[in-house]
């Protein structure tokens, strides 16, 4: 479920930066003042761990499938809300780089969804809320299953939620939701099992581990205030962004893409392209054949897609494809130029 | 030099889980020492090793580096002069590129970065592999590997160099590579393996250790050749004295 | 697992790409990492309807790709596999935006022009990052977060996570294989040994952690880590940045294939 790229916009984007970058700071602060630089080395080798874990195939019983662990809800029951969002977020950050998983402007957003909703609303309400009364295998069980999945439904709601307001798929809102969350209700039953059966292990061959990721400093300062505070935020973050997308009035969402872009979307009113296609009409080169369908009017409020599509749409389109062509073939003829002349280049020094 | 000595007196130390795992050891290693210190698995060595450097501290007892007392307060200045090479390079190489590695000890101590660097070059100039500098460790042989974690180590520019199996899982040409390197530096040296042909041709003094006790300090020559003594401490005669397969020679 | 190890390669490739010494690679890590963020803004800003505006961004991995000498086939494997979630995604607006639009005479869906626009989008944003990792490499690029006052605690533990994927891998790989020689006919791990299996491997991570711990306390590490001296900005590098960041602004501001088009088009006329 990772977002990528080119599903977002620069605002959703952005937003979703600064938030994951807050509790990411928050969280290293945690660690700081806990003084627990023991948990630096722990932290790294861990996210390493858990990307390696995608290699192992857990049978899913009964199905003749296999599924993998995402390791969100594992990692801060082993290390705690704090270390193991950051754990996450350098996770997320790697394959970003290296795997073109999701990408660096999703970032934010892949590590709010992956990180933040296991670490700080699925640990701390449901998971330790089991766990408050001691350890035992049945309440170990529960109390995995029930929070991945919560976690895991959170996290691709955010997913819906951060596609749709960034307007790029045309996808309605209902149908995403209705393709998203039950896929991640048997993605988050397995991660719960296996998170279960993890825990379980390692609470009897080692429990002082998760008493150690479990006990007072780490854990008594993730106190219910903080947690109302971080729910407020998202609050407010997504509310700001539903009123964005339900206003019928498109100034804020444009005045944001002029803030963020540094332009409006396409049809700049000055600029050459305004005055070259002010020539084009007047000397009525290509004739105005373009047509405007009457529904584009009526469809979503949404300013930018009203922005946008006339900007490709009808006569200008020849044009269009012509000068797209011919950019391509320029781009093609730099790489090919540069590479004869630096090949030329070895051949002299060799 | 006598702030190169290495002093254990009485040491005592368990495991949370009341495991004792030094029973009152006692010994002094002067400077210029080469000495291997052996033992079956579980004897205590390893244990004796995180003790020396201050990674655990003794429950009675005291290790003295020098006239200074290992306790918290001291560690950053025991650390300088006790060099500590850890079995599995891999844990020891945690950067990115050789370079960093051995960069990493200095510059946690805040020195320029033309020390620093001045320190990486000569560091990698004596292990013999400045030409890896900007290799990724996993880039690596494993007898690369151990002589970058040695010249991680060297660049602290510590006086005694303490090796947890430095010879471990290496093949027969990178072990006489390592042992060659060893002992072409002149630091005092403290060896823990159980590669007795390697304390038998390094180690000039040997300390057996037997459930956290001290079994017998003394001459390598005598202690390793002693059957009865090797015997009782689940230990073995180096195969290099043993009576040769073939011929039936009898070397001891 | 194969396909892990796929991505285990190609990774240590990428870290081989980072190593060598072209114009691109000695371009300072945080101009780079700039202009990358800059273009990556610039794509995913354009409309969803947006083709022909984008087709000048392509000049940027062009140029990066040949200057930088880096072979086209491998990185090229990895943006053709980008995420199935986009392609998913994606494929579906076709069925949900049916309005005709007429391009060069002939009747097209809506809905494919939004598909293609992401397409685009996405193999642009892909190569755009992958090219920064290629160009520049995990430490470098470390050492640019460091510049950008990313807090030292993040960056080593990036650069731990980064080191140790190797090391675990092939421990997850060891540990696999004997389940494997001993279970001849699963396919993945059954659930009774879910909880052993993997709880191992997480207890032998934790050791390897307190091992790497000591090793780095015993060279003087008190919970700071510390870089060298930060490579300076030359007037080159800073102008390459500019430079670059001029381009995206007038590619995004004027849709040049447009303008071209209409040029020849007109002339034609």
């Amino acid at each position: 479920m990772h977002m990528a790229d080119a599903l977002i916009s620069p605002l959703v984007g952005g937003t979703m930066w600064v938030a994951t970058a807050g509790v990411a700071a928050y969280s290293i602060k945690k660690i700081q003042s806990e003084m627990d630089e023991k948990k630096i080395p722990l932290m790294g080798v861990m996210g390493a761990f858990i990307f390696a874990s995608q290699m192992i195939n857990f049978t899913i019983p009964a199905t003749g499938s296999s599924g993998h662990i995402g390791g969100g809800l594992l990692l801060a029951i082993l290390l705690g809300p704090y270390a193991g969002f950051l754990t996450i977020a350098s996770v997320l950050t790697i394959q970003a780089l290296f795997f073109a998983d999701g990408g660096l402007l999703a970032l934010g957003s892949n590590v709010f969804n992956m990180g933040f909703f296991s670490c700080f609303i699925a640990y701390p309400l449901i998971y330790k809320g089991f766990m408050g009364r001691g350890y035992t295998t049945k309440r170990i069980f529960f109390a995995s299953i029930l929070a991945a999945i919560i976690g895991l439904q959170m996290g691709a709601f955010g997913v819906v939620l951060e596609t749709l307001f960034s307007g790029k798929t045309e996808l309605p809102f209902g149908t995403f939701v209705l393709l998203m969350q039950p896929i991640h209700l048997a993605i988050g039953a397995v991660e719960g099992l296996v998170t279960a059966a993890v825990v379980t292990y390692i609470w009897n061959a080692r429990p002082e581990i998760l008493e150690g990721a479990a006990s007072g400093r780490a854990l008594s300062n993730v106190s219910i205030k903080k947690v109302a505070a971080g729910l407020i935020a998202i609050t407010l973050i997504t509310g700001v962004g539903l009123s964005w997308f339900a206003s019928s009035n498109p100034d804020g969402l444009e005045w944001a893409m002029i803030k963020t872009a540094g332009t409006a979307e396409l049809e700049a009113p000055d600029g050459l392209h305004q005055q070259l296609s002010d020539l084009q009409t007047k000397t009525a080169f290509l004739p105005d054949y373009s047509f405007k369908t009457p529904e584009d009017e009526t469809e979503l409020g949404a300013g930018e897609e009203e922005e946008a599509w006339p900007a490709i749409s009808g006569g200008t389109s020849t044009s269009g494809i012509v000068g797209g062509g011919l950019t391509l073939a320029l781009a093609v003829l730099v790489g090919v130029g540069i590479s004869s002349l630096k090949r030329r280049k070895y051949g002299a020094n060799s | 030099m006598s702030h190169h000595k290495l002093e254990v007196k009485d040491l005592h130390y368990s495991y949370p889980d009341g495991h004792k795992a030094v029973k009152g050891m006692s010994f002094c290693i002067h400077h210029g020492e080469s000495v291997g210190i052996i033992g079956a698995n579980g004897a205590g060595k390893s244990t004796l090793l995180m003790l020396l450097m201050g990674v655990l501290f003794p429950d009675q007892g005291e290790v003295c580096v020098g006239d200074v007392h290992v306790t918290k307060k001291t560690l950053p200045m025991i650390r300088q002069s006790l060099g500590m090479v850890f079995q599995d390079p891999d844990d020891q190489l945690f950067m990115n590129t050789v370079y960093d590695d051995v960069a990493f000890g200095p510059r946690n101590y805040k020195l320029d970065e033309k020390e620093v660097e001045k320190r990486v070059f000569n560091a990698l100039e004596l292990v013999g592999i400045l030409h890896l500098k900007d290799r990724a460790p996993f880039k690596l042989s494993g007898g690369e590997k151990r002589a970058a974690a040695i010249a991680s180590v060297l660049s602290m520019q510590p006086d005694i160099l303490i090796m947890d199996e430095p010879t471990a899982a290496l093949d027969p040409k990178s072990r006489r590579k390592v042992m060659q390197l060893l002992t072409s530096f002149k630091h005092t040296k403290v060896i823990t393996s159980h590669d007795l042909d390697m304390i038998f041709e390094m180690c000039d003094r040997t300390i057996v250790i037997k459930n956290g006790e001290i079994a017998a300090d003394g001459v390598t020559s005598e202690i390793l050749v002693n059957a009865e003594l090797m015997d009782d401490c689940g230990l073995e005669i180096p195969l290099s004295l043993q009576n040769c397969p073939v011929c039936g020679t009898e070397k001891v | 697992m194969a396909n892990i190890m796929n991505s285990l390669y190609n990774m240590r490739l990428l870290d081989d790409l980072a190593r060598q010494e072209t114009v691109i690679h000695k371009l300072h890590p945080l101009m780079k990492l700039l202009t990358t963020v800059s273009y990556l803004t610039v794509v995913v800003s354009f409309g969803r309807y947006e083709i022909g505006g984008l087709l000048p961004l392509l000049l940027y991995p062009v140029i990066v790709f040949t200057l930088a000498e880096l072979p086209v086939k491998p990185i090229l494997l990895r943006i053709l596999l980008v995420s199935p979630f986009i392609i998913g995604i994606g494929i579906l607006n076709p069925f949900f935006d049916h309005q005709v639009y007429l391009l060069g005479g002939r009747e097209i869906s809506r809905g494919w022009i939004t598909f293609l626009s992401i397409l685009l989008k996405s193999g642009l944003t892909v190569t755009a990052a992958l090219l920064l990792i290629a160009t520049t490499g995990m430490d470098r690029l470390a050492g640019a977060l460091r510049m950008l006052k990313i807090p030292r605690i993040f960056v080593l533990q990036l650069l731990l996570t980064y080191r140790y994927i190797s090391v675990l891998m092939e421990e997850v790989a060891r540990t696999l294989r004997a389940y494997s020689l001993r279970a001849p006919r699963q396919k993945g791990v059954h659930r009774s040994a879910w909880g052993s299996l993997a709880g191992q491997l997480i207890l032998r991570t934790f050791d390897r952690a307190q091992r790497i711990y000591e090793a780095m306390c015993l060279r003087g590490f008190t919970g700071e880590y510390h870089t060298g001296g930060f490579k300076e900005i030359r007037v080159w590098d800073l102008s390459y940045f500019i430079g670059w960041v001029f381009f995206f602004a007038v590619a995004r501001m004027y849709n040049i294939p447009m303008l071209i088009g209409s040029l020849i088009t007109g002339v034609i006329r």
